[in-house]
């Protein structure tokens, strides 16, 4: 208890008698923390925005104005029914009719080429949502079967293949290349960390020979040092989740903004994974430090 | 008693830092080891410290076989046997009081009794009032005291100082040899390492000479010779 005790205590002595080798060592396992977690913030973002994209994505099935109110109601309930749609909506030809105006209120030609006509030479469209934009291809082909193709007028498909391929390849490359960029970074980190350690413990080593020489067994002299990188290592983890939280407070309202109020994903993004990013990267350092530590006090211990 | 049987040390094939000493020094004995420089003192020093192991014969230290001891049994050892160094050897970051008792600290010894030994010992050294200067704030003299209260602080039965007055004036050299005779006449052996000749010659004890490695001199009141 009593060696317990004074390793302890001689962790902090260690610490506060180098205090500027301690801060510095401090600061580079901060920045590594930070720069591991600004990359995660950013490959949240990114992937919620991809998220957004695809949901702004949808393919609407045009169908003739003749067609039977049932049939309409049969085939929504068709593509409900099917696992891959998110959503599907009907809309009627009057509300088709006013929406087109709506959008063409600036077009006078369009207008007045409507109001010559006498009945609504719009039919009743349905607006189908898929969980995913993979599925689109699929719900498209369904909706085209015998019962329904005679009455299908046109789809949008076609207008939104090239828009649907370009996110998924885009929304795959940034993932990836999000990834290894924070797997690039986490190792550059940890190994920023590690010399960080070695540099602390070269400029003791001639007070680790000393202590060897004057009785200390190897443990006695390592766990000081041991001790002083896992204080180091929670000191950095505590700095680098009060800067996180800071930058969320002041990105988050922003963000909210661009992402015409809807959640940008960074902060759910840290909450919801809180846990595991602190099991994770404090985990990482206080193992890294504590075992790095044991080995570079352990080269000065000579004889 | 320090045995020393046929004890030789190769640093490499055409280098001998000792060659085939044989010495037998008795408890409570006040010896010097004398040379020039590469005479070999210092490899029979860190032999005696097992900072270094001999390539061959055998080392005992009050009757402990030291020739192949343990990485794990040294600090045991360094725990016997106070040892004194040219250059201090302190730990810069620590006070003089913390210097002294980080010896027993790392011994287990208990904190009440380190309360209680360590200004006894500094006391013994003259250097009751200055427990918490740190070892830049302090004379080299000085330093050499901590050293030696560090050094006594497990009442050792062998004392090795190797060059102990090399930094230090003739003054602060004169205080550290009074010292070292204080302490041998307490009982304690004191291997002296020097090549100070005033110093050797003023204590008039027992003087071994080192040449090549070799003993060439062996005298119980002997005085520093060169020649042989």
């Amino acid at each position: 208890m009593t060696m317990a005790w004074r390793i302890f205590a001689a962790s902090w002595k260690h610490f506060a008698r180098n205090l500027w080798i301690g801060v510095a060592t401090v600061f580079v396992f901060t920045i590594a923390l930070l720069s591991i977690n600004i990359l995660l913030g950013v490959n949240a973002v990114i992937e919620q925005v991809v998220v957004l994209l695809e949901q702004k994505v949808d393919v609407t099935v045009t169908f003739n104005p003749d067609t039977p109110e049932a049939l309409l109601s049969q085939a929504r309930f068709y593509v409900v029914s099917l696992p891959q749609t998110a959503e599907a909506k009907l809309v009627s030809p009057e509300e088709a009719l006013t929406a087109f105006k709506e959008r063409n209120k600036n077009n006078p030609k369009i207008i007045d080429a409507l109001n010559e006509l006498a009945a609504n030479p719009l039919g009743a469209q349905l607006v189908i949502k898929a969980k995913h934009t993979e599925d689109y291809p699929f719900l498209l082909e369904a909706i085209r079967n015998p019962q329904y193709e005679p009455f299908i007028r046109s789809s949008s498909f076609d207008d939104h293949r090239e828009a649907i391929s370009r996110i998924q390849e885009t929304g795959a490359q940034i993932r990836l290349f999000a990834s290894a960029l924070v797997a690039i970074f986490a190792f550059f980190g940890l190994l920023a960390a590690f010399n960080a350690i070695r540099v602390a413990i070269y400029t003791q080593r001639e007070e680790i020979a000393i202590m060897r020489l004057v009785g200390a067994s190897s443990s006695y002299i390592k766990l000081p040092f041991v001790l002083e990188g896992v204080w180091m290592a929670l000191l950095s983890a505590l700095l680098t989740a009060a800067g996180v939280w800071v930058v969320i407070s002041i990105l988050e309202p922003r963000l909210t903004t661009l992402f015409d109020g809807r959640d940008s994903g960074l902060s759910a993004f840290f909450f919801q994974n809180g846990t595991e990013l602190i099991i994770l990267q404090l985990g990482g350092l206080l193992v890294l430090s504590a075992l790095v530590s044991w080995m570079a006090v352990g080269r000065y211990i000579r004889r | 008693m320090i045995v020393l049987e046929r004890v030789s040390k190769a640093y490499s094939t055409d280098s001998l830092g000792l060659d085939d000493v044989s010495l037998h020094i008795p408890s409570g004995e006040f010896v010097s080891i004398v040379g020039q420089s590469g005479a070999g003192k210092t490899t029979l020093a860190k032999l005696l410290m097992a900072e270094e192991q001999p390539s061959a014969g055998r080392i005992t230290i009050g009757g402990w076989d030291i020739t192949r001891i343990k990485m794990r049994e040294i600090p045991e050892l360094r725990r016997q046997i106070g040892v004194i160094f040219q250059d201090y050897k302190l730990l810069p970051k620590k006070t003089v009081y913390e210097n002294v008792s980080f010896a027993l600290e790392v011994a287990g010894v208990k904190s009440k009794v380190i309360h209680d030994v360590v200004p006894q010992v500094l006391s013994i050294v003259g250097l009751d009032n200055k427990g918490e200067r740190f070892p830049r704030q302090l004379s080299g003299g000085e330093q050499q005291r901590v050293v030696i209260a560090r050094a006594l602080v497990h009442r050792p039965k062998v004392l090795l100082a190797d060059e102990p007055t090399g930094n230090l004036d003739t003054l602060n050299t004169q205080d550290i040899m009074d010292l070292l005779v204080k302490i041998n006449a307490f009982g304690t052996t004191v291997v002296l390492v020097t090549h100070n000749r005033e110093v050797v010659n003023a204590l008039r004890r027992r003087v071994i000479t080192l040449k090549d490695g070799k003993v060439v001199s062996d005298h119980q009141h002997g005085k520093y010779t060169l020649t042989v």
